[in-house]
């Protein structure tokens, strides 16, 4: 290759240059250039072998049982979620003070006290009340632990970047959403449900009753069991919806209590000053207590219909999945 | 001369002070959180106001407290016409001729309260039979019932009113103020209790404890968690100080929203309630009162909570404890009044107590108001023929149930000036124990 | 828990009179613990003036010596001085001091110049001033031209930039960063260990801390090494080199037959030991570093050894701390 060679047409290539840089073309053809030898050591290159993990991958309900047994056994075991330590002796003193009429009861049949017993004993009202009175259960006990136990749900593995563990693994985030529901639902249940189980079964042993005594108040015990689900799914439901929403730990408590109060409250203050409880349907508690009433057959404290309560109770926990799943759907894996 | 003033540890203070209260305010402004807050506590007693502005603007159904309305007999004169002409209401031969019958409304709402000069001192004399049927002659009020209550004046109503147990004793002569305008007192007495019922349970307690237990909570504690505080205590200021200015950044944010909402319901309910003039001037006294009642609770949650935060990490645990604890108190105190002395042991039960001095100052004849829908209902039961149509006035048992005295056995002034001393001594102490838990605490993280 | 009513505060009330004639710096026998675990241990030294470097590995105590300078922890013994001040129990020598913590949290939501004059108000500037002095450091640092922008869009290196301006925005004579180079890509840390070398020329105190050494040599020749909560030395690296010659040093030759060579130089008596890690690798092991180091080219030529690289592994920081903290 000559030096008129190069034509404005000529490709622009490496070789080319190269020629005319050591302006070859009047010589031999061999082109040549010294290139510097390396005096490092050469460098060693690891040969990478993936291997595939080749095992079978367990069913699904098995991984969600184990996200699900990871924050149940937390409560009682170390190794598992931590709970706070201040958590789990509210947990333990609000389970004793539900079993308090479980206690009245077995007093009554153990002193033969038979005015006691007419207070505590099983019937409608103590069934209802058991799941669905205001003091101090609803005030104090099911709100307070719902509201200790969504705290951190959601938002503490937002902040500690701890979605990521489950995300990067085979988890879809319907389960990782469902299983934290679960596992706040189920302790409310044991709570609410469990202890009201306990206090029908107790009160069967201490006083020996029959069949035909169960079989009268056999459904009143599954209507009152019934509200008890309810119960616990919605403030499961709302718990969580606004654990989804934040990031701190302090507002899905908080929030939960201000809605279920709140909401409370003021229907409370438009009955006391217009005698008018429609207002009621925005309060969670409210509405399924009347549900529940209505479903019982006993005396109801509110005056407007109770399929309103229902159709509240229904959009209140659709509002509540709603804004979970979406907001769970969209979460950022991302320590925040 | 001036610029050593400029700069003299006083004005350095005050730099750093409105650096770090603005700096706060900012940092609320950012957050979502902040405005649902404030947002859903607007609302929620918007959605309130409008059950309230829906009351006012229903027409109640007069009721006929003495049942002079009926024509008994059926000769199309009303009771209280043949009575005032001394005919036989249950007679259908006996009425007055040559008179046109009164329309029956005309005999419904005849006899209106005439109780405006009625002072507390101990013995007051009020009442004027408007309708004239106690002053006339006739077969309803016998000679011995003009003067039921001894006075030896006939016809007018005596009011007893103890200072020592608060108690108002209205003893009346037969047929005086028995059948005054429902609607009118309805009005007024569902008015007051909705601006009781809404300002204390509504204001003072739900915002009062939420406001704070949202927006105070995290004041240091987030800020230790973030690791933010790093940058702040790094400072030449000491950290008691970073608390105080911390809580004044969440004040800015808090106060203006309590005086707005308490200025629009103030406006709500001072164009929308019953009233001769244009506007209700009067009700801005109460307003006011519950205007400072939230405040000062605002602050001395504040102060707790964010105590709290620094306290622990799970600060909110108490928090919410805390705030079970002041429901109780509440009820406790919208209950039992001043008189039960279980609530001097709570915030909420002193901030009430501002309302319901602000309340006896504004509405001085508040008892009285309640007592005269009471009694008018006694007076109709012990009347009644037509069964359950009886019982107190419209609005009498909401505005009972929502007042309450004081219970300091002070002036009105003077009790809602301890009452505001012992809120700003509470704030004091919070924060005094919150300052000293931040300067002891390492920050390590 | 017990309120610690200790800290008194004096800067709210009384103007602070420095005192010129304490040292910067001074840790009198501190020791902290956690719990049963001592975070530091009799820690002792003084500073003033100049840029300083504390090197430590993770977890050595260099966090808990600036939490100790920064009054956010309480020694468990001993004392600590800011300029004669006691820093946990009066914050009014922070007014001379500027601090770099390690975190990386921090206020997302504002422009840096906002953050800025924000806490330059906290040192009681007021707002013309404080928005003075903090286009002035932004500048300094080289972010005068997006200091309108939020600082949550700011990259890791950006982000450490604003945090040393914040740090400088009161002309600090003491300025403490802690890890300032963690985390930044190679333009981001010459331009920081810039800005440090500058303030350094210009007088201040600089304690800068890492654990990455090469770092912290191109900034400053003062260091303080800690390792385990203890103070293993302190000084110039040049002094503290010379004093590691009194320790065995290192001397590694490529060559081809390492074992020919060994032979030659294990007659030099000065050497103590040998060793061939492996192929074309020969380790002198001495104590007279400067003697083995005159002898070896003389031996090298004679017995023509093909060697291709002399070099010892002692003589640069990193294998000083390596040594210092008890490893290879």
């Amino acid at each position: 290759m000559s030096e008129g060679d190069i034509a404005a047409s000529t490709p622009v290539t490496g070789q080319s240059r190269m020629d005319s840089a050591w302006g070859s073309g009047g010589g031999d053809e061999v082109v040549s250039a010294n290139v510097a030898q390396a005096t490092v050591e050469s460098g060693q290159i690891f040969e990478q072998i993936y291997q595939p993990w080749r095992g079978i991958l367990n069913p699904r309900w098995m991984r969600n049982w184990a996200i699900l047994r990871h924050h149940l056994l937390g409560v009682v075991k170390k190794g598992h979620r931590p709970w706070g330590i201040f958590i789990r002796l509210a947990l333990l003193i609000i389970l004793l003070a539900s079993c308090s009429d479980v206690l009245l009861i077995l007093l009554a049949g153990v002193i033969g006290e038979n005015e006691l017993y007419s207070m505590f004993g099983v019937n409608r009202d103590n069934l209802y009340g058991h799941v669905l009175g205001f003091f101090p259960r609803n005030v104090l006990y099911y709100p307070v632990i719902a509201a200790l136990l969504v705290g951190g749900m959601i938002s503490d593995d937002r902040s500690h970047g701890t979605s990521a563990l489950y995300f990067s693994r085979p988890i879809s985030r319907l389960d990782y959403a469902s299983m934290k529901f679960l596992s706040i639902a189920i302790i409310l249940f044991i709570f609410i449900n469990g202890t009201l189980a306990l206090y029908y079964f107790t009160e069967i042993l201490v006083m020996g009753r029959g069949w035909s005594w169960i079989i009268d108040t056999f459904p009143s015990f599954l209507t009152a069991f019934f509200g008890g689900i309810l119960i616990a799914f919605t403030y499961t439901a709302i718990g969580l919806a606004l654990s989804s929403v934040s990031k701190g730990r302090f507002f899905p408590g908080i929030g939960l209590i201000a809605v279920i109060m709140g909401t409370r409250t003021l229907a409370a203050i438009v009955n006391g000053l217009f005698d008018k409880t429609i207002l009621y349907v925005i309060s969670p508690f409210d509405c399924v207590a009347h549900v529940t009433q209505a479903l019982m057959g006993i005396e109801m404290t509110y005056d407007h219909p109770w399929t309103w309560s229902l159709a509240s109770i229904i959009a209140i926990n659709g509002l509540a999945l709603y804004v979970l799943a979406t907001r769970i759907s969209s979460l950022e894996v991302t320590r925040e | 001369m001036m610029s050593e003033k400029m700069n003299s540890v006083w004005s350095k203070l005050d730099r750093k002070a409105t650096a770090i209260a603005e700096f706060t305010m900012r940092q609320y402004r950012t957050r979502i959180s902040t405005w649902v807050v404030l947002g859903v506590g607007l609302g929620s007693m918007l959605l309130v106001a409008l059950f309230y502005a829906d009351a006012m603007n229903t027409q109640i159904e007069a009721i006929d407290n003495d049942q002079d309305s009926y024509d008994w007999d059926g000769d199309g004169y009303p009771t209280g016409q043949e009575v005032i002409h001394g005919t036989d209401p249950y007679n259908s031969n006996s009425y007055p001729i040559g008179i046109e019958p009164d329309p029956r409304e005309k005999w419904i709402n005849e006899d209106d309260f005439n109780w405006d000069n009625a002072s507390f001192a101990q013995i007051s004399k009020v009442g004027y039979d408007d309708d004239g049927d106690c002053r006339r002659e006739g077969q309803l009020v016998s000679q011995s019932q003009k003067d039921n209550n001894g006075d030896s004046i006939p016809c007018n109503i005596v009011l007893i009113y103890s200072n020592y147990s608060q108690v108002l004793i209205i003893s009346s002569d037969g047929n005086v103020d028995e059948d005054p305008d429902d609607e009118k007192y309805a009005k007024e007495a569902l008015h007051r209790a909705f601006i009781l019922g809404v300002g204390k349970m509504g204001i003072v307690y739900l915002l009062g404890i939420f406001l704070p237990l949202f927006l105070a909570t995290g004041l240091i504690r987030d800020e230790m968690t973030n690791g933010t505080m790093h940058f702040m205590i790094a400072k030449p200021i000491a950290r008691g100080e970073i608390l105080v200015y911390r809580m004044l950044g969440y004040l800015g944010i808090v106060w203006p929203f309590l005086i707005g909402l308490c200025l629009l319901m103030s406006l709500l309910t001072g164009f929308m309630g019953p009233s001769e003039s244009f506007f209700r001037l009067s009700d801005l006294a109460i307003w006011f009162t519950i205007c400072i009642a939230a405040m000062l609770v605002t602050l001395v949650y504040g102060a707790i909570f964010s105590t709290f935060g620094i306290l622990w990490k799970q600060g909110v645990v108490l928090a919410i404890i805390l705030a079970a604890w002041e429901l109780g108190m509440a009820f406790v105190s919208v209950l039992a009044g001043g008189d039960s002395a279980i609530q001097k042991f709570s915030v909420i039960g002193w901030g009430l107590m501002i309302v319901d001095a602000g309340a006896a100052m504004t509405w001085p004849d508040m008892a009285m108001f309640i007592e005269m829908g009471e009694w008018v209902g006694k007076q109709s039961c012990d009347r009644s023929t037509l069964g359950d149509e009886c019982g107190p006035l419209i609005g009498n048992e909401p505005l009972r149930f929502f007042s309450s005295g004081h219970g300091l056995g002070v002036t009105n002034w003077v009790a809602a000036l301890i009452a505001s001393l012992v809120l700003i001594f509470q704030a004091a102490a919070a924060w005094f124990i919150g300052q000293s838990l931040f300067k002891g605490k390492e920050m390590d993280d | 828990m017990m309120p610690d009513l200790s800290q008194v505060g004096e800067a709210e009330t009384k103007e602070w009179v420095p005192d010129n004639t304490a040292p910067v710096v001074m840790f009198d026998n501190v020791s902290k613990q956690y719990g049963r675990i001592n975070a530091l241990t009799s820690i002792s030294f003084a500073l003033s003036g100049g840029v300083t470097g504390v090197l430590g590995m993770n977890g050595a105590g260099k966090s808990t010596l600036f939490k100790l300078m920064m009054g956010k922890i309480k020694p468990s013994a001993g004392e600590v001085k800011l300029f004669g001040q006691n820093p946990w129990k009066n914050t009014a020598p922070y007014a001379r001091v500027g601090f770099v913590p390690e975190h990386e949290k921090m206020h997302d939501w504002m422009t840096a110049l906002d953050f800025i004059t924000t806490f330059a108000r906290l040192h009681g500037l007021t707002r013309d001033e404080a928005e003075k002095e903090a286009t002035r450091v932004l500048n300094f640092v080289g972010l005068g031209d997006v200091m309108l922008k939020q600082i949550g869009r700011f990259s890791k290196g950006m982000r450490q930039r604003v945090k040393i301006a914040h740090a400088l925005v009161n002309d600090p004579e003491l300025i403490i960063l802690d890890e300032p180079l963690q985390g930044c890509d190679p333009l981001a840390r010459t331009s920081i260990m810039n800005v440090i070398r500058e303030l350094g020329r210009m007088g201040r105190t600089v304690l800068v801390s890492s654990h990455i050494l090469h770092e912290i040599e191109r900034i400053t020749e003062q260091i303080v090494i800690l390792h385990n909560g203890r103070l293993l030395a302190l000084g110039n690296s040049h002094a503290i080199r010379e004093m590691l010659d009194q320790h065995p040093h290192k001397i590694s030759i490529t060559c081809e037959d390492p074992k020919a060579l060994a032979k030659d130089v294990i007659d030099i008596e000065e050497v103590r030991g040998l060793s061939i890690p492996y192929a074309n690798n020969l380790i002198i092991e001495t104590q007279h570093f400067g003697v083995v180091h005159a002898k070896l080219p003389g031996i090298i030529v004679d017995n023509s050894h093909k060697v291709s690289q002399i070099d010892s592994p002692d003589d640069d920081l990193q294998s000083i701390l390596r040594y210092l903290t008890g490893g290879s």
